[in-house]
């Protein structure tokens, strides 16, 4: 049988300087090319379960793999083939940066030192940019776009990273609903292109829950649900049992 | 002081150059990383290290000033890194413990005190350069030049944003302290110039004004060493045109420079 693409188990994390646990005791397996929405209430664990899958939150007991290797050991190496969308990112006007360079910075890890992008990467990133729908902003300062426009921005950098593992959370928030439909759209394309796996943090059902093959609530640190879901209807299945 | 010998003044204008594109190009990291309280506490604790080797009457003293900027660039690195400290507290603890320490080392002295090469520390000096340090000058720029194009893209994500960067498995920490590092060295170097309490000015202002004016950072790469190297020619020409001190008077010129461009700045423009 193949290795899940994201294995925890029995993972307790906290961060630094809190006492109590961000997680307790998480076992989530999650299989190639399965898209995986993960739901709960603020401060449930949902942002800190994405950091401890991708090695930026150190955890306590438990064992994490991704691609069936070891987080605690590999992180860094492992974070070159994992595209993270973090939730609370917005670039302020000022933002010395162009679109483009925006979404190529995600190829930089894989490039290696002291090389430069080449004609390749820039054909990467304008793919990228095209898939989402924005190859008309890759030349506008990221700052200067709308919060729509920059999630797309986001979503086409984890498109040209070419990462076979999504983790983005929330990456509705904060849109207003025309917005949110459309990139929740964007985000449905970019899963289809790359044939990834996904696991999307939301909060809010919408779009995003319904094109999901999974759905695991999270409350106070703890998985408390996980459901296989099908067009017609859900089945509730133990945590874990994957 | 025009009136001043070629062998003098040449030396001088060829550092004050130089001085103006190393710290500059470094303030595009002081300023966008909000790096401000650290640089600033570099630049003292350089003063106090200067102020120690004229105590001791070591023959370089800028060596005392570079040890003591790359120990507080290696012990508040990290507290500032991981947030640990914030950079009030930084400035607030470094600056009256680095002046204190700095002024009781021009005390004690054997020159008995404020000479010439003492104050020469504190806001430069157009005597003090020699064509050695120049030369110096020259292969530490070439060496700034070297370590940007390096590591171009390991800089630019860090500037674009640090969590990203990490995420995408970038060595973001390694960077970070190659760039604190880099500045440790460079202020220290450029002490004698323009002195340790402005060399502050020419490390922020021309950065900040080069930001006012690009929306890419590659410009600002290029336009912020443009930027300081006018500042600082500017500036030492009034210094030896008006004889003024010539960290003063380049803080002036920076400063000019910097509020000509918030004026103009096309960031700053209304839409019609």
């Amino acid at each position: 049988m193949d290795h899940p693409v994201v294995a925890l188990d029995a993972i307790d994390a906290a961060y630094e300087g809190e006492r109590s646990a961000a997680l307790h005791s998480v076992t989530l397996h999650v299989r190639a090319g399965e898209r995986l929405v993960i739901a709960g209430p603020n401060g449930a664990g949902k942002t800190t379960l994405l950091e401890v899958i991708n090695g930026l939150l150190p955890f306590q007991h438990g064992e994490v793999h991704v691609f069936g290797r070891s987080v605690a050991a590999e992180g860094r190496r492992l974070r070159t083939r994992i595209a993270y969308m973090p939730q609370d990112l917005f670039f302020p006007p000022a933002t010395p940066f162009l679109v483009r360079d925006v979404v190529m910075a995600a190829r930089y890890a894989q490039i290696g030192p002291f090389r430069w992008p080449s004609a390749e990467d820039r054909r990467h990133v304008a793919c990228a940019l095209d898939a989402v729908g924005i190859q008309a902003l890759a030349g506008r300062p990221v700052g200067r776009l709308s919060g729509g426009q920059q999630r797309k921005a986001l979503l086409a950098r984890a498109l040209a990273q070419g990462s076979r593992l999504l983790l983005l959370d929330e990456p509705t928030a904060n849109l207003d609903p025309v917005a949110r439909d459309e990139v929740a759209r964007v985000v449905s394309k970019v899963e289809e292109e790359l044939g990834a796996t996904a696991l999307v943090v939301s909060h809010e059902a919408g779009p995003l829950r319904d094109g999901a093959d999974r759905l695991v609530c999270i409350e106070d640190g703890r998985i408390v649900a996980d459901t296989l879901q099908t067009p017609s209807r859900a089945a509730l299945v133990p945590a874990g049992a994957f | 002081m025009f009136h001043l010998p070629w062998h003098i003044v040449l030396p001088t204008l060829l550092g004050t150059v130089l001085v103006g594109a190393l710290c500059s190009a470094l303030g595009t990291f002081v300023v966008r990383m909000n790096l401000s309280s650290l640089g600033f506490a570099m630049a003292h604790a350089a003063f106090a290290g200067a102020a120690l080797g004229l105590m001791l009457s070591a023959a370089e003293p800028l060596w005392f000033a570079l040890v003591f900027s790359l120990a507080v660039a290696a012990i508040l690195g990290p507290l500032a890194d991981a947030s640990r400290m914030n950079a009030d507290t930084i400035l607030g603890v470094v600056f009256p413990v680095t002046m204190a320490l700095g002024l009781v080392f021009l005390y004690a002295a054997p020159s008995s005190g404020i000479g010439s090469g003492a104050l020469s520390l504190l806001w430069g000096s157009v005597l003090g350069v020699t064509m050695a340090q120049v030369a110096w000058l020259g292969i530490l720029s070439v060496a700034v030049l070297v370590f940007l194009l390096a590591f171009g893209k390991e800089l630019l994500a860090l500037l674009l944003d640090r969590r990203l960067a990490e995420a995408a498995g970038m060595p973001t920490r390694a960077t970070f302290y190659g760039v604190l590092f880099l500045i440790a060295v460079v202020v220290a170097v450029s002490l004698r110039i323009t002195g340790g309490l402005l060399i502050y000015a020419l490390m922020v202002l021309p950065a900040s004004a080069a930001f006012q004016w690009a929306y890419d950072i590659k410009k600002v790469f290029v336009l912020a060493p443009a930027l300081g190297v006018g500042s600082a020619f500017g500036g030492a020409l009034l210094s030896l045109g008006a004889d003024l001190p010539i960290g003063s008077a380049i803080a002036l010129s920076a400063t000019a420079v910097y509020l000509l461009s918030i004026a103009a700045s096309p960031k700053r423009r209304r839409p019609r």
